[in-house]
């Protein structure tokens, strides 16, 4: 019999005898025992009782010595683990110096074909270093140059970026300095030459265009996952703000001082609902003043907004990229150089949008030259409202590339661009794009 | 909006950051073979949305190291996912 029967059925006895003993005893037909038989049961019960008690107790002796044994093994398997880590950090895991660093950057350099100029021409020639410093997990440092071998011989230099990024949590990051502008992707994600899929950058997404380049203040900006797959990113920055282009346009070049007391601010939300697809909302809104001249006529102030919408879907051997900018400034009173007079600026509008897809090929039959090659299709628009200038530049391009890729971050490509400009009398022009670059 | 009410929110919000919620022992973890599992799904998913997904070959450890936490700002990537890459990179990239 085993114990628990044992004690299931002994306490069965003692709740019946108990039950019994209570219950009145007036049945008719009960046999009355005699008080030798009484006295044999109590015996015997008694005899069980100190059998199961004795059991009881050897029990919970096994029960406390299993206790320590278990106990005593655990110590060990933990003194075990913590050998083995020491050895494995001695071993494998080199001892990291608090102060880490890292050079990387870009490089580019190409050559392109413009029927307006109706010949071939070297170019394009960029080498951008970019310096990472960083302290344990609480801080880092990043900068990188921009020197550019301008047509006239002229290297020029800029400093891209410069900040410090300091780490608070895992949710959250504190940026300081001079930042590329977080408003939409391309400026932010996609421009240098390497990740970029094509040689340059979509219509009005350049210098000039409706898209922001950078700015001058602080950033708070992190990831929060939400759930096991999804994730939502945000940058609030807040900067010295825009100033006034000669073409009336506003200029988000990052300047080092603010020209009046507001401060431009904005940022960008995202939702990745997967990791590969993502979709990003941006706004940025900054106080222009007019330029000054000689004169009595004072320049006036006015708001340029910037919002759009960006999207990604990035599976498997495809990229697909979507983004959308509107710029816009108020009108303006500002000094006009080529009228030598302070003129009335109406309303200003840049639009810009591309739609990119690319694919990489897969390994056809044996050769795996085909896994290298990626063809690449972009359309985009720019379109421009209340500067005759700026409208001049106003137009649809059409870009089908095909990337060589050498390695993951070293590129040889070929493109083919159409530019159809919307005023009627400014001739559409082709280009042909050649272009190396290289990540590292 | 008035700067001085923008700089008060992100002083405010930089503040509540400052409250730490996780450790940041990257520098010193020596990594678990459950945490180099997630890191080398991480990777896959997090390391190529922008750019080529780079071979864990190309850098050292510490370059990794100071690479993963310049992408952990420019990608928006938690801290988190980004001590799990680490720990996979660790693993798995070239040996100085
Ligand atoms: C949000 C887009 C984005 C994501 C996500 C991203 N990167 Fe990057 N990565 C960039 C950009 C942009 C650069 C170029 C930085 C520059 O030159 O200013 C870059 C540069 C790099 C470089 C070159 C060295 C350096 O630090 O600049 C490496 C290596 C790299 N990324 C690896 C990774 C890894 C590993 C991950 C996954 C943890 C990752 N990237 C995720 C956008 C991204």
């Amino acid at each position: 019999m085993t114990h628990k029967r044992k004690l299931f059925s002994a306490v069965c006895l003692i709740v019946f005898v108990a039950a019994m003993a209570a219950l009145p005893t007036h049945s008719a037909w009960s046999q009355e025992p005699t008080n030798k038989q009484l006295l044999e049961r109590i015996e015997a019960l008694e005899a069980e009782l100190r059998q199961l008690r004795d059991l009881l107790l050897a029990n919970k002796e096994t029960a406390e010595q299993a206790k320590e044994r278990a106990e005593a093994a655990e110590t060990k398997a933990l003194e075990a683990t913590k050998t083995a880590q020491a050895v494995k950090s001695k071993s494998s895991y080199p001892s990291i110096p608090d102060t880490i660093w890292h050079l990387a950057g870009y490089a580019t350099a190409g050559a392109e074909f413009r029927t307006k100029a109706d010949e071939w021409e070297f170019g394009g020639l960029q080498f951008n270093p970019g310096f990472h410093f960083q302290y344990k997990d609480l801080v880092i440092f990043e900068a990188e140059l921009e020197i550019e071998v301008e047509e006239d011989g002229e290297t020029e230099f800029e400093l891209e970026y410069s900040h410090f990024d300091i780490l608070l949590h895992d949710y959250a990051t504190l940026v300081v300095g001079k930042y590329l502008s977080p408003v939409g992707q391309f400026q932010e994600r996609l421009h240098p030459s390497w990740i970029n899929k094509l040689s340059n950058a979509p219509a009005g997404f350049h210098h000039d265009g409706a898209q922001p380049a950078s700015e001058v203040g602080v950033q708070l900006r992190g990831g929060v996952p939400i759930g096991e797959r999804s994730t939502l990113t945000y940058v609030f920055a807040i900067g010295n703000g825009p100033r006034m282009g000669h073409e009336g346009n506003p200029e988000f070049e990052g300047f080092g001082g603010d020209d009046n007391k507001n401060k431009a601010f904005g940022g960008r939300i995202a939702i990745l609902p997967v990791p590969y697809l993502e979709i990003g909302g941006s706004f940025w809104k900054g106080k222009l003043e007019g330029i000054e001249g000689p004169g009595d006529l004072l320049p006036t102030s006015a708001f340029a907004k910037v919002w759009g919408v960006d999207a990604a879907f990035t599976r498997n051997a495809f990229d697909m990229r979507f983004e959308y900018l509107k710029n816009t400034r108020g009108p303006i009173n500002s000094f006009d150089e080529d009228h030598g007079e302070v003129e009335m600026l109406e309303k200003l509008s840049l639009e810009a949008w591309y739609a990119q897809i690319a694919y990489r090929l897969p390994q056809l039959g044996n050769a795996s030259f085909t896994e290298k090659l990626e063809p690449v299709f972009r359309y985009g628009e720019f379109r421009v409202e209340g500067s005759h200038h700026l409208e001049e530049q106003a137009h649809r391009r059409y870009n089908i590339g095909l990337n060589y890729w050498m390695a993951p971050s070293a590129v040889a490509r070929v493109g083919l661009e159409i530019r159809r400009f919307f005023e009627e009398e400014i001739a559409n022009e082709t280009l042909i794009q050649l272009q190396v670059a290289y990540g590292f | 909006m008035k700067a001085s009410t923008i700089f008060t929110v992100i002083a405010l919000v930089g503040l509540v950051g400052l409250v730490p919620t996780a450790s940041y022992s990257a520098h010193d973890d020596v990594p678990d073979p459950a945490q180099i599992a997630r890191g080398a799904k991480a990777w896959a998913e997090q390391c190529g949305r922008c750019h080529n997904i780079r071979s864990p070959s190309e850098l050292t450890d510490e370059e990794w190291l100071v690479s993963t936490t310049h992408m952990r700002v420019r990608g928006n990537i938690p801290g988190n996912v980004i001590r799990d890459i680490q720990a996979f990179l660790r693993s798995s990239n070239k040996k100085e």
